[in-house]
């Protein structure tokens, strides 16, 4: 079967098995009483306080994420966003292609191997699995109505997650038996085969070897429970919306059955799994099947625009300076010969602009300087040096330091104008005194560093001035008063 | 004579660079080093900081490394790297660090009867001598504390022959006393062949598979834009020191263990009140280095100009400003310490830059505070009247007895004004390729033919200062190249 052939397959079994759970959801519902349901639902502001719990939900993803990746230097937005990356891609992707997609944004924002990678994934999904049925037993402990088919969902998936959890205790707790045991395996495979396959198993022992710390264990369990409940609490901030009591056990049955539900790999967003399952939790405990649907359709839509928008814009964010790459390194191999560097050919990739001259100072970062430099009649030319020079490095800080640099100064100019009904530059040079001293050198924390780098570089600029220091490449250097700046 | 490819391309020509390129041409290979900076001759050197800064300096010395506690860091971008602008003080890389490499990295092949040779051509090279007594000012007067404390200490072997005191070795020697590799290596790889190549930011190495097929350059033209230019080659070596290298191979798809595990040494300055005039803007840097309490902690004195004393003070400038008046009796000191934090380069995710990020570890906060401690106190033994640490908020410490309570209290990590002109270990290398991004000669794991040869390799911190370990490393690497070429 062609590559496509065979994608056409998955996205038609995806789509077979979307329609058939549409159907199975829809057969007993009344259409009026459908209508009646969604014009009576207030969404707002409950899928607000639900999309929100989703989300912190997916940041604690994102901290077990950085768990099982130790010594990647993984930020938590960045850990997040690959695992925000998976979901999204599972929205618009059939068959849960998302998990793939994730495994390859991991090993590329970290440089850990594909496999390992699918390792971490399997292992998240393993935690999940067990997380979910432990929700899920103490919440059908609680129910009023306990559903018929509650113990065979239990016994399967604990069959299901048990099994692959043994395998992962098994590689966790042996990793050497588990390779000796591969390598027996695939000993007699000729080495086009066998190579590969011994790289992926070592590549599984890899993946797992963080959760040979038991302090790590101990983490990686708690937060795969905190998702989850974070996650129940989604479905249960939702209930209201559809004029149900919000109850904890029933939503928590409804995040369970549906989690669990829609493993079955389907069409793009899980439509369909997502929406049968969810509505048969509830219709379980009572709900009318129209009402179940409506809410199901509602935890359905704060399940994917949030994180589908999130996961356009991290893919976006990731991709563009992935394919800016990937073209120049394209553009590079076409480009023709022309000239040379140090007598070697150069081919000409392309041009670029010519890089901004260096900042030049405000009237705001002058007024700063003469501020700093408290004396009554300072050099000029060394005030408007110090000022071009603290002007140009902070240009050059790095965009993060820059961004929160500007950020801040402008809340400090603001709060100064408050203060005094007039801007910075405009008060008196005794009053900007005042003020900078006390923002600099005050109790403020915000502003204390906010003022670390203005204060360091000011003076450095100040104070290394030919006209603060006039014989400084003369001959005799000798020790020598430098104007007192400030008032001791 | 025109080539099609360059045999051997360097990225970088600091300590690393220069290095292999030296060994490389003279082992009668074609190799063509590209630079970022800027070639400078004596005439340029010796100006003021904030002049150095701009023109030899990366990013004018803008970058800070972001933590917990930020830190400031500055680098080399010129001929020469930071080789040109630090203050030559050289260590062989301590017996007791090698074992350690060899244990935790599987590092082959590196032992001190390994290196020695290495060591002895660098040391040759660089014209490596003690100065010895009389010793300026600010040297004698730490000498003076350690004597009354009793302490082991040493006069730091220094790449400056015949040192003048000129004060200059942060913005360039403009006597040319002090060697950095601009002096003797580079012009020694010219003569044999080597094509050193300024104003050429290398952007992207290209690559593909197992095998890298040159690199991606960006160069000034005349109008000031730029033109990017390709350039192949049959090797590649990496050498664009601890945070552009790392930047740079992440940049270009490479990330297996590259860029994060940066180490430093962190250092927190003091400035010393002394009675009787120092004089320390017209002397070198002090040059002995306290070592009873290495591997954690070590002592010394720091590069000393109006401007970075006034920096030092700024933490506490309302209070400490009125030593300016008195600068001739003032002398800057550090305590540095090994640094056990964790830390990562990345490229920056808009413009050109790369983010440092190192988190302080308890342990470097402990030994950051006990340095203090033991600091004050010998700077006080040695007859300081004051002692002003850049701590925000914290007094001066006029008396042992308010220094020694930093034996015992760890100082406020939000408080600290920290810096370091020491990083490293940003691509470990060594056989072990579940935490090395090299091999034990700087091979990149997973290529044939691209490699990295500079600080970046160093497995761990070296608890010295890393020329002497870069260099040493560099000509074994060179050398391990060249054989596999014949």
């Amino acid at each position: 079967m062609s590559r496509t052939r065979s994608q056409n397959a998955v996205i038609a079994a995806g789509l077979i098995a979307s329609a058939l759970f549409i159907y199975l959801a829809l057969r007993n519902v009344d259409e009026h009483a459908w209508r009646d349901g969604w014009r009576s639902a207030t969404p707002m502001p409950y899928l607000l306080y639900a999309a929100g719990c989703y989300l912190v939900g997916q940041v604690v993803r994102g901290a077990r994420l950085r768990l099982l990746v130790p010594g990647t230097s993984l930020g938590l937005l960045t850990a997040s966003s690959i695992v925000v990356v998976g979901y999204a891609a599972n929205n618009v992707l059939p068959a849960r292609l998302g998990e793939l997609v994730r495994a390859a944004a991991l090993a590329e924002r970290t440089g850990i191997a594909v496999t390992q990678a699918l390792t971490v994934t399997l292992v998240e999904r393993v935690l999940d699995g067990l997380a979910i049925l432990l929700l899920l037993i103490v919440a059908s402990s609680m129910l009023p109505t306990q559903p018929t088919w509650m113990p065979g969902l239990e016994r399967v998936s604990l069959a299901v997650f048990g099994t692959v959890l043994v395998g992962l205790v098994f590689a966790v707790r042996w990793p050497s038996a588990m390779l000796r045991m591969a390598s027996r395996a695939f000993g007699r495979l000729s080495p086009r085969w066998r190579d590969p396959l011994m790289h992926v198993a070592a590549n599984v022992a890899m993946g797992a070897a963080p959760l040979r710390d038991p302090s790590r264990v101990v983490l990686v369990a708690a937060t795969s429970v905190l998702v989850w409940v974070l996650e129940a609490g989604m479905f249960l901030f939702a209930l209201p919306a559809v004029g149900l009591t919000p109850h904890a056990s029933m939503a928590a049955l409804a995040m369970g059955v549906t989690n669990l539900g829609i493993l079955v790999p389907s069409s793009p967003g899980y439509v369909g799994p997502f929406h049968y399952f969810c509505s048969q939790a509830l219709i379980s405990q009572g709900v009318p099947n129209a009402i179940a649907l409506t809410y199901a359709t509602l935890v359905h839509v704060t399940f994917f625009v949030p994180v589908t928008v999130w996961g356009v814009i991290a893919m976006l964010f990731f991709g563009v300076r992935l394919g800016a790459l990937a073209a120049l390194a394209g553009d590079a191999r076409r480009a023709r010969a022309h000239g040379t560097v140090g007598d070697v050919v150069a081919h000409v990739v392309g041009t670029m602009e010519a890089r901004p001259p260096r900042a030049k100072a405000t009237r705001f970062d002058v007024a700063l300087v003469e501020a700093f430099v408290d004396s009554d009649d300072p050099p000029r030319d060394s005030i408007d040096e110090a000022a071009t020079f603290f002007a140009g490095q902070m240009a050059l800080l790095p965009w993060s330091l820059s961004t929160l640099y500007v950020i801040g100064m402008s809340f400090f100019r603001v709060v100064v104008r408050m203060r005094y009904g007039r801007s910075f530059c405009a008060l008196s040079a005794k009053t900007r005194r005042a003020v900078v001293e006390r923002c600099a050198f005050g109790g403020f924390e915000p502003f204390r560093q906010l003022f670390r780098p203005v204060r360091s570089t000011v003076l450095l600029a100040y104070y290394e001035s030919p006209a603060i220091e006039p014989e400084r490449h003369s001959s005799g250097r000798a020790h020598r008063p430098l104007p007192l700046v400030g008032n001791p | 004579m025109k080539h099609e490819r360059a045999q051997v391309l360097v990225v970088g020509s600091g300590a690393g660079g220069a290095t292999t390129a030296h060994e490389l041409a003279h082992a009668g290979l074609d190799v063509l080093v590209l630079e970022e900076g800027a070639r400078h001759d004596l005439s340029d050197y010796g100006k003021r900081s904030t002049q150095a800064m701009a023109a030899m300096y990366r990013r004018s010395g803008m970058t800070p490394i972001v933590g917990r506690v930020p830190m400031g860091y500055v680098e080399g971008c010129c001929v020469g790297g930071s080789t040109e602008i630090n203050s030559g003080f050289w260590h062989r890389t301590p017996p007791e660090v090698l074992l350690r490499w060899e244990a935790q990295f599987d590092l082959a092949q590196a032992s001190p009867e390994d290196l020695a040779p290495h060591m002895a051509w660098a040391e040759e090279q660089l014209g490596v001598t003690t100065r010895g007594r009389p010793w300026p000012k600010s040297t004698e007067v730490f000498a003076r504390g350690i004597e009354a404390m009793g302490w082991v200490a040493q006069e730091v072997p220094r790449t400056a022959p015949g040192c003048e005191s000129s004060n200059t070795c942060a913005t360039g020697c403009a006597k040319g006393h002090k060697q950095g590799v601009s002096r003797r290596v580079l012009p020694e790889a010219e003569a044999a062949g080597a094509r050193v190549v300024e104003g050429c930011r290398v952007s992207l190495v290209l690559h593909r598979k197992h095998r890298a097929s040159g690199v991606l350059v960006e160069r000034a033209r005349e109008d000031g834009t730029r033109e990017l230019l390709r350039i192949d080659a049959d090797h590649v070596f990496v050498c664009a020191g601890p945070s552009e290298t790392p930047s740079l191979l992440r940049r270009s798809g490479i990330k297996q263990h590259v860029g994060d595990t940066l180490r430093v040494h962190p250092m927190l300055k003091v400035v010393a009140h002394f009675p009787e005039p120092i004089d320390a803007e017209s002397s070198v840097l002090p040059l002995l280095q306290v070592k009873e309490f290495w591997p954690d902690i070590s002592l010394g004195g720091a590069f000393f100009t109006a401007g970075h004393v006034a920096m030092t003070l700024s933490d506490n400038w309302i209070e400490n400003r009125a030593e300016m008046r008195e600068l001739g009796h003032l002398g800057t000191y550090y305590v540095a310490v090994k640094g056990t934090g964790r830390g990562h380069v990345r490229p920056s995710l808009f413009g050109e830059t790369s983010t440092l990020r190192y988190d302080l570890s308890h342990d470097d906060l402990r030994h950051l505070s006990t340095g203090l401690a033991r600091l004050a106190t010998v700077l006080l033994a040695a007859g300081a009247t004051c002692v002003y640490p850049s701590v925000a908020g914290m007094p001066a410490l006029r008396s042992r007895k308010e220094a020694v309570r930093w034996l015992d209290d760890v100082l406020p990590s939000g408080a600290l004004s920290l810096s370091t002109v020491h990083a490293f270990s940003t691509c470990p290398m060594g056989e072990r390729e579940d935490r090395c991004a090299a091999s034990s000669f700087g091979k990149l794991h997973g290529f044939e033919n691209l490699y990295i040869n500079d600080a970046s390799m160093l497995p761990d911190s070296p608890g010295v200062n890393p020329q002497g370990s870069v260099m040493a490393f560099a000509r074994r690497n060179a050398m391990a190249f060249r054989e596999t070429m014949r």
